[in-house]
């Protein structure tokens, strides 16, 4: 398991074309067997769990909880700078922060997955749109 | 969920075949022209729906489709929003506290002008708004700001539309003005990006899906998007200006929405009113 995460993790590095490809194969597993599959892509393996979900598999304390919430909140921030904060990470935050003050520490473990994860599609959206937007004018 | 991943697939198709003949410049400061955008965009829809005429698409939705039109013309028989254009008449003309009133603020005493908005203030720097200016012309004169949504700002805002119907919208984009092109770009760029939750841009429903059915809505061409705003809105029950809309419509991608007269709105706006050019001021309007 730890070896397919850490070719995961570099295969979500934006090395281009094969990147993309990648990123299919990705998608589709993930649509068709959910979290926690096992796949083939180019002769390597490759797990279907967003980065966000693994780093929601820590022991649910309330220092770990509160350590993803600060990431999810910094990179909503960073998102929220390029324009692309999406409609509904705010209340997921809060949701997290009302979990941990509750003691729910594993509930806000995944809250804050969630909401680290909103953020950063939101900013492949930003750089996506930045090479891509004016595909859709029509001329 | 199942119906919006659906419909963002097909979106993706509709997005696919547009590449093959997507635009090669006016991306960029350099090669920017919006008159060339304006002219293309009259072109798409021409291709798209040959038996509408150019000029009727001021009428939204109900240009391109016959039963909603049906609709609409019984709606237009007793115009919900005359009671606004009244009301924003009176208001228009009832002095401020120091015994100024709209009037000394706009050109021609605030009469027929809605079509010259928004405009490029190259003083400030900056795109202004009609609504804009109505709140500056408060300020000014020692009055409080009116919210920007809804309520006496668009009624006032529709009285002056109403004194402007028939007017032919003339936007300019000064050529050489460098500050001004971007903020046209901006719009442009803003209008044409995937964004949110559901990975859509305002093209996504206003381009490829005018006229197709989006859940239960048909999203209206956005040629002729801005013409008769402000817009009574069945749905709302009241009046509501553009930037209200704007936001309302930001958020249906699940995005985070900005705020009325956000400078990136007011691009919007820019962007929008230049691609209606030629088609006249028709505010306020009604809507479903
Ligand atoms: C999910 C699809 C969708 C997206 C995305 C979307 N809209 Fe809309 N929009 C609609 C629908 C549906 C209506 C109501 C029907 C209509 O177009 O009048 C509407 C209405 C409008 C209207 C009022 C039209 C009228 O005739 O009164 C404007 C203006 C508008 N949208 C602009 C935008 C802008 C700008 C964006 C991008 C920020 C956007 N929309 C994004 C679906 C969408």
């Amino acid at each position: 398991m730890k070896k397919t995460l850490l070719i995961a993790a570099l295969a979500c590095a934006p090395t281009f074309a094969a990147a993309e490809s990648f990123q299919e194969a990705f998608e589709m597993n993930r649509a068709m067997y959910g979290p926690d599959h096992v796949f083939t892509w180019n002769g390597n393996q490759y797990h279907t769990n967003h980065e966000e979900e693994m780093e929601a598999r820590v022991k649910a304390t309330k220092a770990n909880a509160e350590d993803l919430l600060a990431k999810a909140m910094a990179k909503n921030k960073e998102v929220g700078e390029l324009g692309f904060e999406w409609k509904l990470t705010k209340d997921i935050l809060k949701d997290a922060q009302a979990a941990i003050d509750a003691g729910e520490y594993q509930k806000a473990l995944d809250l804050a997955a969630q909401a680290k994860y909103h953020a950063r599609i939101g900013i492949q959206q930003y750089h996506y749109a930045e090479k891509n937007w004016h595909l859709a004018v029509p001329q | 969920m199942k119906i919006i991943k659906t419909l963002a697939l097909g979106l993706t198709v509709a997005a696919a075949t547009q590449m093959t003949h997507a635009a090669d410049s006016g991306f960029d400061l350099k090669t920017v022209d919006p008159e060339a955008d304006r002219m293309a965009l009259q072109k798409y829809y021409k291709d798209r729906f040959p038996k509408a005429e150019i000029s009727d698409y001021v009428n939204g939705i109900y240009a391109v489709d016959a039963a909603s039109r049906e609709q609409w013309v019984e709606l237009e028989e007793f115009p919900p929003y005359e009671f606004d254009v009244e009301k924003g008449e009176e208001l228009f003309n009832t002095p401020f506290a120091n015994g100024k009133g709209y009037a000394d603020c706009f050109e021609n005493g605030g009469i027929g002008i809605r079509q010259n908005y928004p405009y490029w203030s190259k003083e400030e720097g900056t795109v202004k708004t009609l609504e804009q200016e109505i709140n500056e012309c408060r300020e000014k004169n020692g009055e409080k700001k009116l919210r920007w949504g809804k309520g006496e700002i668009a009624q006032v805002s529709a009285y002056m539309a109403w004194t402007s119907r028939d007017k032919v919208f003339d936007i300019k984009v000064p050529e050489g003005d460098k500050d001004a092109m971007a903020a046209y770009l901006e719009g442009k760029k803003f209008f044409y990006t995937k964004r949110g939750q559901l990975n859509l841009s305002c093209a996504n429903c206003h381009l490829q899906g005018s006229n197709v059915f989006i859940r239960a809505d048909l999203p209206s061409p956005m040629l002729g998007h801005v013409t008769h705003f402000p817009v009574f809105r069945s749905k709302w029950g009241e009046l509501g200006t553009l930037h209200r809309r704007y936001s309302g419509c930001h958020k249906d991608s699940r995005s985070k929405p900005l705020k009325p007269q956000h400078e990136t709105f007011r691009n919007l706006e820019y962007f929008q009113t230049y691609m209606s050019n030629g088609l006249v001021v028709n505010g306020p309007g009604a809507r479903k």
